[in-house]
């Protein structure tokens, strides 16, 4: 009897093995379709969106002519796809955008200026970069929704215009495309915008950007454009 | 003796030997006598049987097969399992083997959890690069390490030949 037993409990042990072993192969060949009509972004630029997402296995199907896609990918990975893209296709969302320029160099110890309350938290930055002195040249605060454009003019004579992009969910990012940083230059008797640098960026929510420039790295002197994005 | 009288004379436990002689010899008596007393047939044998070579022998020669056969069917025991045995057996070992592929599946499986879900949140995670375009083929754009920046701070920078000095 017992003898009887144990060759039951073996057996149902050994079939409930199998069964588990067997398992997980059907469940990674298990694939997901789920279509996704856009209502306010582009298919495509969607179909940017979710890549990183996806899985080896994963394919994008596009179809340009409704605005639409289908995702084919595994179902634990169609969660964070319907996710990104539930955060993508919406109405445009408004941005705000802090942008302050600030002049860098370097100059003798004993002629450090002090530095500006206001730019303290960006002098702690920038002193690995060897500057230590800091001018403000001005600061501005854009609203723009995504898509439209944004402006400034500073009375140091800086100016800048720029499109908000579209933000990326997956990166929690906001793009700033055809950033064009200009500044008057000339005399009094005629002056004339000169454009600096044409970047585009892209913002994280929230982290604050210093983007400089100089013409070479042992440059004296770098214009520092500090940039930070906020919902 | 007549059939009639060895039926009339006969009875139970008899030990008439005229009555034994006839049992036999008839066939038909023998049959009547066994039906009224089992123990005849043995009474009408007779004599004492006694096997060649004197009852010791005979004794000794039977429990010499009786432990060779014992000897036989243990050392058949150990040779040969019985199929509820084998079954146990196997399945034990089938059991055993899918236990040890299932723990070593597992184990390799581990960096599975980083699977697609995880991935999927590591690349949430991840930025994309501060400058994604520069007007100036020349320019070389550097990202300092996060390291060097205090906070959550992003230090990108530009050294682009055509930019004016004065900048």
């Amino acid at each position: 009897m017992k003898l009887k037993n144990a060759v039951v409990l073996a057996l149902t042990f050994l079939l409930l093995a199998t069964s588990a072993m067997a398992e997980p192969s059907d469940a990674g060949k298990k694939l997901l379709a789920r279509t996704f009509a856009f209502k306010h972004k582009e298919a495509d630029k969607a179909a940017a969106i979710i890549k990183p997402l996806m899985s080896a296995e994963g394919t994008i199907n596009l179809q340009p002519s409704t605005n639409s896609f289908v995702v084919t990918d595994r179902p634990e990975n169609m969660k964070s796809i319907s996710s990104a893209i539930a955060q993508y296709d919406v109405a445009p969302r408004q941005f705000r955008i802090v942008v302050r320029i600030v002049a860098a160099s370097r100059v003798a110890a004993e002629n450090v200026p002090k530095i500006d309350e206001e730019l303290k938290e960006v002098a702690a930055n920038l002193t690995a970069l060897r500057f230590n002195a800091f001018e403000d040249l001005g600061e501005r605060t854009i609203e723009a929704k995504e898509g439209e454009t944004g402006r400034f003019q500073l009375e140091t004579g800086y100016s800048a215009n720029f499109q908000i992009g579209e933000y990326d969910p997956s990166s929690d990012s906001v793009k700033v495309s055809d950033f064009v940083l200009s500044k008057v230059q000339g005399s009094a008797q005629q002056t004339d915008v000169a454009p600096l640098l044409k970047t585009t960026l892209n913002l994280k929510l929230g982290r604050m950007v210093i983007l400089g420039a100089s013409k070479v790295p042992d440059s004296q002197r770098a214009l520092m454009i500090v940039v930070v994005a906020q919902r | 003796m007549t059939c009639e009288s060895f039926r009339a004379r006969f009875h139970k436990d008899t030990e008439d030997a005229e009555l034994l002689a006839h049992v036999r010899e008839c066939d038909a008596c023998l049959d009547h006598a066994a039906n009224l007393d089992a123990d005849i047939i043995f009474r009408a044998i007779g004599g004492e049987i006694v096997p060649p070579g004197g009852v010791d022998a005979f004794v000794d020669d039977v429990m010499r097969q009786v432990r060779l056969r014992d000897a036989e069917t243990s050392l058949a025991q150990h040779r040969v399992l019985s199929w509820p045995r084998r079954l146990a057996v196997a399945a034990t070992l089938i059991a055993g083997i899918t236990g040890a592929l299932l723990v070593n599946r597992v184990e390799r499986t581990q960096p599975h959890q980083f699977g697609p879900v995880q991935r999927a949140a590591l690349r949430h995670l991840t930025t994309k690069p501060v400058v994604e375009t520069y007007a100036s083929e020349k320019a070389t754009i550097v990202e300092v390490p996060a390291e060097q920046a205090a906070g959550d701070v992003q230090i990108v920078m530009i050294f682009d030949e055509n930019l004016p000095a004065d900048l």
